[in-house]
């Protein structure tokens, strides 16, 4: 799957196949068209690379609530 | 069996090469109103986040970036056909000005981190009581909670000033917490990626007092979001 861009990464400090990988999670959990309802993720590996880099705290909130909110439908069932 | 919606595109009719998506299923575009949806068939009811999974659905998205500018869906999207026609047929006007907003143009990707200096001269007594010793501290997150506020409405009206001739929209999140993190994604032209990435180069060199990370370009995933505009213009949720 290539693409006619270079997608340039400039970071500091951080490897950058880490900053890739969280740059690409940071576009796909935290944004985009969302059809009401329909979102259905499991986030048993959430905490996988973000731990430290500061970044990421909405993708690890909206999992957070993600989690909290499907424990609460399992008890209600 | 449910379908993987990646995104949605405008003025393609077939797909480069064959894409693997979710699960290793195929790729395909299908049309609903005459827009184009990138989906591949799903037997499970759920999505795991995993990197494979997350890297994929982005790759998905990307595949198309090339020759047209598509609108993402956020990653976890599985709909019957059924529910994603009637999505499609319920917004195809909020959709379409979506297209025609983010068309010839991509997302570029900031964050500024800014680590918020320790203040001189504001040590506590040893021997304080624990009431003074709260109070201190409530002092100490006020002061501090200023500051950051302050310092994140800067850096945001400079980052803004720095490129505003260069987007054609913005959304800017500014997370004042221990370190400032302020996240901004730029809508920008195509044309014109090469010079936007010379003026953020500049604006590094120029603020070595803050940390960037920049990256791109991206699919317009920051524009996106027609539900929260939605709640956000008319105050419901």
């Amino acid at each position: 799957m290539s693409s006619s861009f270079d997608q340039i990464i400039v970071g500091e400090e951080w490897e950058e196949t880490d900053i890739s990988i969280l740059e690409t999670l940071d576009h796909v959990l935290n944004s985009g068209l969302v059809i009401a309802g329909e979102i259905t993720i499991s986030v048993a590996d959430i905490d996988l690379i973000f731990i430290g880099l500061n970044v990421l705290i909405s993708s690890v909130e909206a999992a957070q609530e993600t989690l909290r909110k499907r424990h609460l439908e399992i008890k209600a069932e | 069996m449910k379908l993987y919606a990646y995104c949605l595109v405008e003025d393609l009719d077939t797909l480069d090469a064959p894409v693997r998506g979710i699960s290793g299923a195929a790729v395909r575009l299908i049309k609903m109103d005459e827009l184009g949806i990138l989906v591949s068939d799903s037997e499970s009811d759920a999505v795991p986040v995993t990197h494979e999974n997350a890297l994929t659905h982005a790759a998905v998205v990307r595949s198309v970036l090339d020759r047209t500018t598509p609108l993402p869906f956020r990653f976890g999207t599985l709909v019957t056909e059924q529910q994603l026609s009637s999505y499609i047929s319920a917004r195809k006007p909020a959709l379409l000005t979506k297209l025609a907003h983010v068309r010839g143009a991509v997302e570029m990707s900031v964050k500024i981190i800014w680590q918020l200096p320790t203040e001189n001269g504001e040590e506590q007594p040893i021997t304080q009581s624990a009431g003074a010793t709260f109070l201190a501290e409530k002092r100490r997150e006020i002061l501090g909670d200023e500051r950051r506020s302050a310092q994140a409405s800067t850096i945001s009206a400079w980052l803004r000033e720095t490129v505003t001739s260069l987007v054609r929209d913005e959304q800017v999140k500014v997370r004042p917490a221990e370190k400032l993190v302020l996240s901004a994604a730029h809508l920008v032209e195509r044309t014109i990626i090469p010079k936007y990435r010379e003026t953020m180069a500049a604006a590094r060199q120029a603020r070595p007092d803050l940390r960037f990370l920049w990256s791109g370009p991206w699919p317009p995933y920051s524009f996106a979001n027609i539900e929260l505009e939605f709640k956000t213009q008319f105050g419901v949720s």
